[in-house]
């Protein structure tokens, strides 16, 4: 709290030093991220819990891949928007949004591009001071051979989960929830965009709707730290936003009990349960508007 | 005196070198366990089983499945066998979806082709272990 008022008082300093020249948007931002952020009330566990639920935005990819839908690069965050993040908040975030960039990139087989974004994923790292979680080396030689795709992905998923678990232990799980905010909206941002230009696309429709799920996890991560993170605040409120459109979708679920068989050792479920999202294509348009709008205050 | 001093400066070094060799290196399981999911899934999610010793009854994690993709979770750990580790994974109702202990045996993975989106518990639990120690990977596929 103490922190929370020298900063507050920082920025009114600037004001009152030349009230002429007010500092922008940026500056107050960074002020306000240097400020030391008090852990929120609720347990590093609890959150530690609710981060590791978020599926990977790999999932998404994949999907649009197997979808057969093209690969566009005008979809993902430029890497050389680098300069845009001066802050450490803006950096996760950016550093979650890259990292689904990438991850999109490596599932179409993209090295080249792939290259440019882990560059800017280490410039981030390394200012977040996370950077030991990149061996460079290794991944842009990976990178070079389509070949080596596999490992590519591993190699970098591995890195995300550990980076999270990182944060988390040295109580800047903030980080951690922004860079996997970040992560998560960029991949709903690239479903939306493909779903556009393929309005014929029932399953990616649905692949929008069920986000629904995870807005929620997302929301109640960002939630834990509204009191004590101004910049957080600020996107939680954006974010509930987004989650009030959600809530206009509803899904519906059939529970039946399950079948199995063992194959090679391994016991092979048949869900025999069902689900039913019922959405309107007006609530597609009016969830992809606000992600839109979102990503685009994230990203510049 | 001195002996006793000698005494226990053994029983101390003995004590602090078992508790060494009883700690469970979960990220050797782990990284074991990584190339053993079957080709075509692709590698989400490590996960710890540690059991400390038989202190803690139950290791849960969870994740949310999404509709239309199929879910790969194995277990690895020293040995043939699975040392008594069992997985269950349960539905967001905490209802139980599967079980690695199936008509008697007790297997060492499970494949879910996912049909609702939602939170699902993977959660390992021991029976007659004696390490109580472990890793798990998740890998999925379209």
């Amino acid at each position: 709290m103490k922190n929370t008022l020298i900063g507050l008082l920082g920025i009114l300093f600037l004001f009152a030093c030349d009230s002429k020249k007010k500092p922008s948007a940026d500056e107050i931002s960074g002020i306000l991220d240097s400020v030391r952020i008090e852990e929120p009330a609720i347990s590093e566990e609890v959150i530690s819990d609710i981060i590791q639920q978020i599926p990977s935005p790999l999932e998404i990819s994949t999907l649009l891949k197997e979808a057969e839908t093209k690969y566009d690069k005008s979809h993902l965050n430029d890497p050389e928007n680098l300069s845009n993040y001066n802050s450490n908040f803006k950096k996760a975030l950016a550093l979650g949004v890259y990292g689904t960039d990438l991850g999109y990139t490596n599932i179409y087989g993209q090295n080249q591009d792939a290259l440019f974004y882990l560059n800017s994923i280490k410039s981030l790292a390394d200012d977040l001071s996370i950077g030991q979680f990149f061996d460079i080396g290794t991944i842009k030689r990976l990178a070079t051979n389509s070949k080596n795709l596999d490992s590519l992905l591993l190699i970098t998923t591995k890195n995300f989960n550990s980076i999270n678990a990182y944060l988390q232990n040295q109580k800047r799980s903030n980080l951690s929830v922004l860079l996997l905010s970040g992560g998560w909206l960029e991949a709903l941002y690239i479903v939306s965009k493909v779903s556009e230009k393929n309005p014929g696309n029932q399953q990616l429709k649905e692949t929008i709707g069920e986000q629904k799920i995870i807005m929620d996890n997302v929301a109640l991560l960002l939630s834990f730290y509204v009191d004590n993170d101004p910049n957080i605040k600020d996107l939680a409120k954006r974010f509930a936003e987004l989650q009030s459109e959600f809530n206009k979708i509803e899904i519906k679920t059939v529970y039946r009990e399950p079948t199995y068989e063992v194959v090679d050792g391994m016991l092979v479920v048949k869900d025999n349960s069902s689900s039913e999202i019922i959405m309107t294509d007006e609530n597609i348009v009016a969830i992809r508007t606000m992600v839109y709008e979102i990503r685009n205050n994230i990203i510049n | 005196m001195k002996k006793l001093i000698f005494a226990l400066g053994i029983i101390l070094v003995t004590t602090s070198f078992n508790k060494a060799l009883a700690q469970c290196d979960t990220e050797k399981h782990v990284e074991a366990c990584i190339p053993k999911l079957q080709e075509g899934y692709t590698f989400l999610k490590s996960y710890s089983i540690d059991g400390e010793g038989g202190a803690k009854k139950k290791v849960e994690y969870s994740y949310v499945f999404t509709k239309g993709a199929t879910y790969q979770v194995l277990i690895c750990n020293d040995g043939q066998s699975t040392d008594g580790i069992i997985l269950t994974l349960y539905d967001s109702n905490r209802k139980p979806v599967a079980s690695t202990k199936y008509e008697g045996s007790t297997l060492k993975a499970i494949a879910f082709p996912c049909q609702v989106t939602g939170i699902y518990y993977i959660t390992y639990t021991f029976e007659g272990s004696t390490n109580y120690c472990g890793g798990s990977v998740l890998g999925f596929k379209r």
